[in-house]
């Protein structure tokens, strides 16, 4: 019985903590200028896999990534994917012998940021309470619980 | 042990040119990692490579040892229409065997690929130049740090060129919301290739179709029209299939070939394989192979191969295998083959 009440508490305390972060929001964010409004999660996994290397400006896609130990990037995979970035290494292993990178990786939110506000055709995404006027949201993506 | 000296040297080198290259910038991707290549600060170049030693001992035939492939890529693409790729291969960098003292006789070097990429739109890019033949999936990802076994399937390089010089255009469309990639290609190596491959194309015409059927399945196609440099010239059609399932670590794949021509002496023929890959570990895996080859100028031959393979990191692979079969001492040889690959 005393077991089933720990049990009971544990599961109290700990699921405002999960439900919190499983319901944060991730913004996918372009410049401010850029002429397109909305991208669907499919067109999204296609830009990030450098399979869609265009936007409908006819502008180059260039997606930016957070460092591969970064929990925003962890989280951004596995909602994107399923998959963490270690497990993405063979395909870019594949990618990178025929002279496709991968996503650029950025310091920061913040470095994001600044890239996409000042650069044609980048795409990055940084937490929704941390877009600001130089972007623009393409797309909102609720985070899966981190792994 | 001179080779690998050689390579920490290189990779040092690099290292300490990129701390330079970092400064106090966003951009985090300056530094070498192992497998990626090195960015030439924001050039829109790449160098990087791959390279492989192996040691075989077929049942028949003297032990032999190589530093078979040292490859060096170059990219270049700073975002903007036009993107460039090459890979320089210097074959036999280093090479002894049961009757040959350790040197450098075998060296050779070849223009594996060279190619200027034009992006049209989204799912159109043109290629000009030398690029390899879309027949199949192995012989497009066919570098050693890349695939499970040191020997190749036959069928995978045997009935056609396994290089392609002129026009391809190539891209990928939705189709029932999966991307469908094609290729289709025109080849006129003998008039742009000067450093022409092992038994090249005279002329060609070909497509190649791979479609993702679900996260885990895809499937291919493949066709082509060509005249290979040899005597007597002879037109020949091959076509093509592939499938691939993988599931975590788990891998099976097969491609089959079959090629027809229109001389009356030579005999339609196919070939093909079936690959499974099982993980034993998270770094060990055990790789099976069958194996069935209709050879222009002898019986079908067969073979069964048994590998383990051991990858400490996706860029580094160590292989050991054994290869036994029947009317195969030509293409397939039986014996042991050991080797040691990375993409740097």
């Amino acid at each position: 019985m005393a077991m089933r009440i720990a049990y009971a508490l544990l599961v109290a305390i700990l699921l405002p903590w999960f439900s919190a972060r499983a319901a944060e929001p991730l913004a996918i964010i372009t410049a401010a200028a850029n002429p397109l409004d909305t991208l669907s999660l499919d067109d999204l996994k296609l830009v990030y896999l450098r399979k869609s290397q265009m936007d409908t400006e006819g502008n180059r896609w260039l997606p930016l990534n957070m460092p591969v130990t970064d929990s925003l990037r962890r989280d951004f995979s596995l909602a994107l994917f399923s998959l963490l970035p270690e497990e993405q290494e063979d395909y870019w292993s594949v990618q990178y012998f025929n002279g496709i990178s991968p996503p650029k990786v950025m310091a920061s939110e913040e470095a994001i940021l600044r890239f996409v506000a000042s650069t044609t055709g980048s795409i990055g995404y940084v937490r929704k309470q941390k877009v600001d006027n130089r972007v623009k949201v393409l797309l909102l993506i609720t985070l899966p619980t981190a792994k | 042990m001179r080779v690998l000296t050689f390579f920490n040297l290189v990779v040092a080198a690099l290292s300490m040119g990129s701390v330079l290259a970092v400064a106090a910038d966003d951009d985090v991707e300056s530094i070498y990692r192992l497998g990626s290549g090195y960015p030439v600060s924001e050039t829109g170049l790449r160098i990087g490579g791959y390279a492989t030693t192996k040691i075989g001992m077929p049942r028949a035939d003297p032990w032999y040892f190589d530093v078979s492939d040292l490859s060096l890529f170059l990219t270049w693409d700073n975002g903007s229409r036009l993107r460039f790729f090459s890979e320089l291969e210097v074959g036999d960098v280093l090479s002894a065997g049961e009757h040959q003292s350790l040197g450098t006789q075998k060296a050779h070097f070849e223009f594996e690929r060279f190619y200027i990429d034009g992006l049209v739109n989204n799912n159109l890019t043109i290629r000009l130049g030398k690029f390899l033949t879309p027949v199949g999936q192995w012989n497009l990802i066919h570098a050693a740090p890349l695939v499970w076994t040191s020997s190749r399937p036959v069928a995978t390089e045997n009935l056609f060129s396994t290089h392609a010089s002129g026009l391809m255009l190539h891209g990928s469309v939705s189709v029932a919301n999966r991307q469908l990639e094609y290729s289709v290609y025109g080849d006129i190596s003998e008039s742009i290739d000067p450093y022409r491959s092992k038994k090249p194309f005279e002329n060609a015409l070909g497509a190649h179709l791979r479609y993702s059927l679900t996260d885990t399945v895809q499937i291919g196609a493949s066709f082509a029209n060509f005249v290979l440099n040899d005597l007597p010239p002879t037109r020949y059609n091959l076509a093509g299939l592939e499938v691939a399932w993988s599931y975590q670590k788990y891998e099976l794949s097969s491609e089959i070939v079959y090629r027809t021509s229109d001389h009356t002496n030579i005999k339609s023929t196919w070939q093909s394989f079936v690959q499974s890959v099982i993980p034993l570990s998270q770094y060990w895996f055990v790789v099976g192979r069958y194996e069935f080859f209709e050879q222009p100028q002898d019986k079908p031959g067969q073979v069964g191969l048994l590998g383990l393979a051991y990858r400490p990191l996706p860029p580094i692979i160590w292989k050991l295998e054994y290869r036994l079969g029947t009317n195969n001492e030509t293409l397939a040889a039986d014996g042991l083959a050991a080797s040691f690959a990375m993409l740097f």
